[in-house]
């Protein structure tokens, strides 16, 4: 069976990785080997000249890099807290309830998120559906509430809070009931129950949640255009800005490196100290 | 019965890695019998069965089915079939299609098919009825009697079992071990069953096979293995026991001195030679004075318990070895912890293992 | 564990007001899919379902549908079976390089799309390929048959090994094996992965961004439609779209209580 399992095992695993490696890796080293071009080149036969990281550096490309990054720690922050008690509700407290919520939040999932955007900018904007009945109604009229760097965050809690909602509710659901029922009888406070057993315990699911949200606001694109007007260009922009409009290619492809090297990094050391098996599997 | 050989093991061995899990098997399988293989977690009694089975090549060694060789014949070549612990019901079939399922591998046609199954529905006791009804809508000993069925249609030359039982509560794990034992009498096909409790070897099987550390230990009948058995292994995990280190000329218990014996007995055991004497529990009675009894010793009661139909002491002896004895409720001791006592026992009943090498 | 009751409530009303969050801008689009003046503003002074009339007759959006629809049926049938092996591979064999394989397929889903999308057209670009929705497949892919693969893995954790072992112990091959035994277990996983790359493709915008070319899906019409050149029939389309997600929801949930109910009825 041994043998077995190891050959079935591989052959399985071909037809995705397949997938995975013209569609996935080909494609990254392409990027990689685009940034050592010269600045403004459409090929890949020139003598390699890193000029495009240089520029990156010189023409102040990291403050981007800084905003997006910034704004994805704040919002993945913001969205362990707001999805904690939910999470915790729906793996602990709620029974058929927490599939009716599981449900609605995938349901959401499937609408494209431009829509869903630009949903927020008809809500948001100056005669939007707060703004406009606010004004008919009470008299209280302000200005529109979009194009800012808060409602970009606030964009990026919108769009990601799946990511962050369901592995942790996954996490949470590993807490063994009997452990926090023994913390409790040995005196734990509520507090020391979250410090010493549920966060501890839910860890993985933490790791999982928390580095899924803050890698996709990294990159995100959509809500800083959608919601955020101009109030800053993300990174994401940039690249896309370099690879359309200025048809700077080893540009783009630089920028594409660096964020991917800050996101590879990270889920590479977070992912190698994780256990898929015990986090998926748990349904058994 | 003329015992023709259906299944040899010979030189079986199978390692993983540097782990040795089957050390050098040798085993031949009587045509008819009803062979249980025992022994603790670990000792290598599921890799053993899945080597006989055919989901796992064996590293060094031959198994031969009827003089042929078959080791590297895979699983769904072989003529034989077993009964999984957990059962493997294929949920998402039948009762009915469960127990057909060889049946249509095998490319019979439906009507033949359904006839058989009902057939063995009867022969496991189970309601015709039950021929649609779903696996998750069976009680647990349901479900067993539907694998078995469904192994018997397979119709195999040999069915293995492996502890199947061993998730059943205690009362039904009773029934069904009578019943199999009724349904191995009335198909007269060879069984041999891997279990880790005794009691469920000693009820079925005509031979038992003792495991420990990846090799036999003793194959014998039940009786023999419980009034014989080979080593203190074997001795110990038969049940409670009483084991004194002895020489041909110390008889008192080597290093102890407890052991009290009369002069004239005959052990076995030359001059030299060291052996252990064994003494079941409830073989050991209360003597008036030595003498009385083949063997003695002295010993201050610690602790009575009472286990149903029997009671079970615990003695401290004066070295600081402990004797255990059972006696029947009708024999209880009138005694309290504390109390000194003489207890002594025949050699009829006892049986000196020699120590090997 | 013991919850108190005004704690239970609490919760309760957190979670409807979480809901209420995710869904309300599909509100908002949806007033303004029904309202009759050509330039929005709230509050509604008029209804009208004109736009719905103009949708429907324009070919745009037609096209824009047509296209949407063979990308997303063309990779949930390919995540179907390639995330059908994926997940063996991921749960059921206990193969040398699994746990490397596991981290392997997540990386994917944890990279930003808009990157990946850029990184495609490249690597496209490279390879002599023009872009059209046949790219776009690949590209939605690359991030959807890893999801579906997971969505399959989730329900091969629970399947049992000695059933595949006890089929083979009955002389079952290993093409009958996989059919009568694996692929039925697996199929309300294998069915609702299909499901899910449906969907996650008809609703994706950043991956069709940069890898579709001349073609366009719903969702990179109307994003372009956002920014630059607005028309009334933008709420509308985005109406629509969503609800061609929730027609299929709805079937699919029809089907599945048909069968449970005809699978009860039988036994």
């Amino acid at each position: 069976m041994d043998k077995a399992n190891q050959r079935f095992g591989f052959l399985c695993s071909l037809p995705i990785l397949v997938v995975l490696g013209l569609g996935f890796l080909a494609p990254l080293a392409v990027v990689a080997l685009y940034s050592t071009m010269p600045e403004r080149v459409f090929s890949l036969a020139n003598f390699p000249t890193f000029e495009a990281f240089r520029t990156l550096v010189e023409q102040s490309y990291y403050k981007s890099l800084l905003w997006s990054l910034g704004m994805a720690v704040v919002a993945t922050c913001m969205l362990f807290l707001l999805c904690w008690p939910l999470a915790y509700a729906m793996a602990k407290v709620f029974r058929s309830f927490a599939l009716a919520i599981t449900i609605l939040v995938v349901m959401s999932l499937f609408v494209s998120e431009n829509i869903r955007l630009f949903g927020w900018s008809l809500t948001l904007m100056k005669g939007g559906l707060l703004e406009g009945h606010a004004r008919a109604w009470f008299g209280i009229g302000f200005e529109g509430l979009l194009y800012n760097v808060p409602i970009i965050v606030f964009g990026l809690v919108y769009v990601y809070l799946p990511f962050m909602l369901f592995p942790l509710a996954q996490g949470i659901a590993m807490i063994p009931d009997d452990a926090r029922q023994a913390a409790t009888d040995l005196g734990a406070s509520r507090w020391q129950l979250l410090i010493e057993i549920d966060l501890p315990l839910a860890a993985p699911g933490i790791a999982v949640g928390s580095l899924l949200t803050f890698v996709l606001a990294a990159g995100a694109l959509a809500e800083s255009k959608l919601l955020g007007g101009q109030a800053v260009i993300v990174i994401a922009d940039e690249i896309e800005t370099a690879f359309t409009y200025s048809q700077n290619w080893p540009l783009g492809s630089a920028l594409s490196v660096v964020l991917i090297v800050i996101i590879g990094c990270l889920v590479t050391y977070g992912l190698a100290r994780v256990d898929l098996d015990s986090i998926i599997g748990r349904n058994r | 019965m003329a015992a023709t050989t259906i299944l040899k093991l010979d030189g079986l061995s199978k390692n993983f890695g540097a782990f040795q899990a089957l050390r050098n098997i040798c085993l031949e399988i009587i045509e008819g019998e009803f062979l249980t293989i025992v022994g603790p977690s670990g000792s290598g009694k599921t890799t053993l069965i899945r080597l006989l089975v055919g989901m796992d090549q064996p590293t060094e060694g031959e198994i031969r089915l009827r003089g042929t060789r078959i080791e590297s014949t895979p699983a769904n070549k072989r003529p034989t079939c077993m009964v999984f612990q957990s059962l493997a019901l294929f949920p998402h079939r039948t009762v009915g299609q469960n127990i057909e399922f060889p049946l249509k591998i095998r490319g019979e046609p439906p009507a033949r098919r359904k006839e058989r199954a009902c057939e063995l529905l009867e022969l496991l006791r189970l309601p015709l009825e039950y021929y649609g009804k779903r696996i998750a809508q069976c009680s647990g000993g349901e479900q067993q009697r539907v694998a078995l069925a469904r192994a018997l249609a397979f119709d195999p030359e040999i069915l293995f079992f492996d502890e199947p039982l061993s998730a059943l509560d205690y009362r039904l794990r009773k029934a069904l071990e009578k019943e199999l034992k009724d349904l191995h009498e009335r198909t007269g096909k060879t069984f041999v069953y891997i279990t880790h409790s005794l009691e469920e070897a000693m009820v079925m099987s005509d031979r038992i096979a003792i495991m420990n550390a990846g090799r036999f230990e003793q194959i014998a009948t039940a009786d023999q293995i419980y009034a014989r058995p080979v080593s203190k292994f074997v001795a110990e995990f038969m049940g409670e026991v009483n084991l004194f280190d002895i020489s041909g000329t110390d008889r008192r218990g080597i290093g102890s001195g407890s052991l009290g014996s009369k002069d004239n007995l005959d052990l076995g055991l030359a001059g030299d030679e060291v052996g252990t004497l064994m003494v079941r529990p409830e073989f050991v009675r209360r003597v008036e004075g030595k003498g009385s009894s083949d063997f003695w010793v002295r010993g201050q009661l610690r602790a009575e318990y009472l286990l149903g139909s029997r009671l079970h002491y615990e003695f401290d002896c004066d070295d600081g070895t402990t004797l255990t004895v059972e006696k029947l409720r009708e024999d209880r001791f009138r005694c309290a912890p504390g109390d000194e006592f003489l207890l002594g026992w025949d050699l009829a009943n006892s049986h000196v293992i020699r120590s090997r090498g | 564990m013991g919850a108190s009751r005004s704690t239970k409530l609490a919760l309760y009303a957190y979670a409807a007001l979480v809901v209420a969050f995710l869904y309300l801008p599909l509100v908002s689009v949806g007033f303004a899919s029904i309202s009759r003046a050509r330039y929005l503003t709230f509050p509604i002074k008029k209804y009208a379902t004109k736009w719905y009339g103009s949708a429907f007759a324009s070919e745009t959006v037609m096209d824009l549908l047509v296209v949407s629809l063979r990308i997303a049926l063309i990779v949930a049938a390919v995540s179907m079976t390639v995330g059908f092996f994926g997940a063996l591979a991921f749960a059921r064999y206990n193969w040398r390089y699994r746990s490397l394989f596991q981290k392997v397929i997540l990386l994917p889903i944890f990279f930003p799309q808009a990157v990946l999308g850029l990184a495609l057209l490249i690597w496209f670009n490279a390879l002599g390929v023009i872009p059209d929705w046949k790219t776009a497949v690949v590209a939605h892919l690359v991030w959807i048959a890893p999801i579906a693969t997971l969505i399959i893995a989730i329900r091969a954790y629970s399947f049992d090994p000695a059933l595949e072992e006890a089929a083979s112990d009955m002389g079952a091959s290993t093409w009958q094996i996989l059919r009568e035994i694996t692929i039925p277990l697996l199929m309300p996983g294998i069915i609702s992965a299909g499901l899910f790359a449906f969907l996650l493709s008809w609703g994706n915008f950043p991956l069709s961004l940069f890898t579709t070319g001349a073609d366009s899906t719903l969702p990179e019409w109307l994003y372009a439609k956002v920014v630059s050149g607005y028309t009334p029939l933008v709420p509308t389309v985005g109406v629509l779209t969503v609800a061609g997600s929730l027609l299929l929801i709805g079937i699919a949930f029809a089907v599945f209580h048909v069968f449970k109910f005809a699978s009860s009825r039988s036994a």
